[in-house]
């Protein structure tokens, strides 16, 4: 599964976004971006979907949620019905902090799971970083080698000001 | 398009909300049956409320803006200067009621009659706090540094546009001095004038975190009247620089603080719920028993609904939702202060009247409905046009007078190029 990669270096915002707008221009498909801040306006040009990530939440809470509820009149009204402070075995006021705990557990680590299982972290995994300053202060485009070619790579990052171009297989 | 102007249509509109309030209004004086037209000064202090509370929050986020470095508000700052101003209705709203209250126009507190806080231990132990004296300090204290300092915030705001430079910061520094003292006095003032004008509507009652609740209810409906405001103002062709990021922002303010009414709602009711103590459920108990459909349609509008729909992070971004929200949590805030004072005034009018024993008698449960109580009329929905009406006709009036865009705000070119997602 390991391809190569092609990447340069730019040092600032406004070459990173030229650069991009060009390859898109010349239709030169980009394997992946890496910047060390969040850029503003870089997922719209890039053409990046909002995540989906936000509705698995939703999902997961909805699940934490309807777990306490049910988990709670299930245990409160059969299978250990107790009277507390005189109230009826059925008391859903009782239960809504543990429901709204349980809706932000749940939907906590069920993000974090998918969040690792969709990008591929976890333990042991190794990360291949091409550069040590791209979480500094540089900003990288890379290209995947089979897809794009080499010397096309490679002459575009230098045609765009490329400060440093390199090449790593991952 | 930066100077706004009232067109005579807006004008006009307006005139007929405040008449239809005005007929509102003197037809609930005339046929108010009720001992010390009750209906009509419940009515008053209701309004009186609601809309004073909008102002001071217009002028709490404001200030949290100001001190907190906020940059994204500096192009609809404007709308809640004016918004903020109004503090001078509410002035006039309360001088009336205190008022009222020396000239014994209405009986709205119980802790107002003597002889009744004389033959009642409770009362009598808060007297000190509970009077009209100390009433009339707090409401002056409350409302006079709130407005002073509104009009400190605006003066200076007026100005910088005309003698602002680039790199000057004195005006910023004095709004932020002003910002500073409003977010202490409001804090302060608003918890005591919280209890002293709505929740000693049930003087025996108490509750620790009710200041902060009717708060949040005021900042949400707040939040909501600026929405339609700018909207409104947006699609008149004013403001082009208020953007869909902006509406972002105030989207999540809304649903953020939708939920920590919420939050604070469900704090009041469990713990006095859990609790079960005679003298705390009372409260409770009179609005289960006779508003369940208020009682439980408030939680509907002012949580449930907003909370699903303002979720997504599209339906922040899209008019027709935002407007939508904004008109639901409006109506909602304003059935929630309903039930905070319709219960307590009708409570009082019994008691002072001794209908109270006679319905003890009978069984509470017996033909308890009162128009105009236990659910808002022709008459009370009448009034609030004309309140909103008047709310609405100075608040533009106030943005005549500068310019909807601060032009030497310290935060201007940040808040034009504002980006959230």
């Amino acid at each position: 599964m390991s391809k190569k990669v092609i990447f340069g270096l730019y040092s600032t915002e406004e070459a990173l976004f030229s650069a991009i707008k060009k390859a898109k221009g010349r239709h030169l498909e980009i394997d992946d971006v890496f910047t060390p801040f969040p850029v503003h306006g870089l997922d719209p040009l890039l053409g990046l979907k909002e995540s989906r990530l936000h509705i698995a939440g939703f999902i997961y809470g909805l699940t934490g949620f309807l777990t306490a509820f049910l988990g709670m009149s299930w245990v409160s009204t059969i299978d250990w019905p107790n009277i507390f402070g005189g109230k009826p075995y059925w008391s859903v006021p009782a239960f809504v902090p543990i429901m709204f705990e349980s809706t932000v557990l749940f939907a906590a680590v069920g993000m974090t799971v998918t969040f690792y299982v969709i990008s591929g972290m976890g333990p042991g995994v190794k990360n291949p970083v091409l550069h040590p300053r791209i979480t500094d202060d540089k900003f990288c485009i890379s290209f995947s080698a089979d897809e794009v070619g080499e010397g096309v790579a490679e002459s575009f990052l230098q045609e765009t000001g490329a400060e440093e171009i390199g090449s790593k297989t991952i | 398009m930066n100077k706004f102007t009232i067109k005579g249509k807006e004008k006009t509109v307006f005139m007929i909300m405040m008449g239809i309030g005005l007929l509102s209004v003197v037809l609930t004086f005339m046929t108010d049956s009720l001992p010390g037209k009750a209906r009509f000064w419940s009515n008053f202090l209701h309004e009186a409320l609601f809309f004073t509370g909008i102002a001071a929050m217009a002028l709490f986020y404001m200030s949290t803006a100001l001190v907190g470095y906020g940059g994204y508000m500096s192009v609809f700052k404007r709308v809640l200067e004016a918004m903020s101003l109004q503090l001078k209705l509410g002035i006039a709203f309360f001088l009336i009621i205190v008022i009222g209250l020396f000239m014994k126009w209405h009986h709205l507190y119980l802790w107002a009659d003597e002889n009744f806080v004389a033959n009642d231990k409770v009362l009598t132990g808060k007297s000190g706090f509970l009077n009209p004296v100390m009433y009339t300090i707090f409401t002056i204290l409350a409302l006079g540094s709130w407005y002073f300092l509104a009009s400190r915030i605006r003066r200076a705001s007026v100005q910088e546009d005309e003698h602002g430079k680039f790199g000057d910061y004195t005006f910023t520094k004095k709004m932020q001095t002003y910002g500073a003292l409003s977010l202490v006095t409001i804090g302060y003032f608003s918890a005591v004038g919280i209890w002293q004008w709505l929740m000693s509507l049930d003087p025996h009652w108490y509750s620790t975190l009710f200041a902060w609740y009717t708060a949040s209810s005021w900042f949400v409906a707040m939040l909501s009247l600026l929405t339609l405001i700018i909207l409104y103002l947006k699609g008149q062709g004013y403001m082009p620089y208020f953007t869909k990021e902006h509406m972002h922002d105030i989207g999540k303010f809304i649903f953020g603080i939708s939920v920590f009414w919420s939050y604070l709602w469900f704090s009041q009711y469990m713990l006095i719920w859990y609790g079960n103590v005679g003298e705390e459920t009372v409260y409770f108990k009179v609005r289960v028993d006779h508003y369940p459909v208020l009682f439980y349609g408030n939680l509907i509008m002012n949580f449930v609904l907003p909370f699903l729909l303002l979720l997504p992070n599209t339906t922040k971004r899209m008019r027709g939702t935002m407007v939508f929200i904004a008109v639901l949590l409006l109506i909602g805030h304003w059935i929630d202060i309903f039930l905070m004072v319709k219960p307590g005034v009708l409570h009082t009018v019994q008691e002072l009247s001794g209908a109270h024993e006679a319905v003890g008698e009978h069984g509470h449960e017996a033909s308890s409905f009162v128009s105009g109580f236990t659910l808002p009329g022709f008459l009370e929905i009448g009034t609030f046009i004309g309140f909103l009406g008047l709310f609405l006709y100075t608040t533009f009036i106030d943005l005549t007078k500068a310019c909807l865009l601060p032009v030497n705000d310290a935060y201007i070119e940040e808040s034009i190029h504002h980006h959230v997602v």
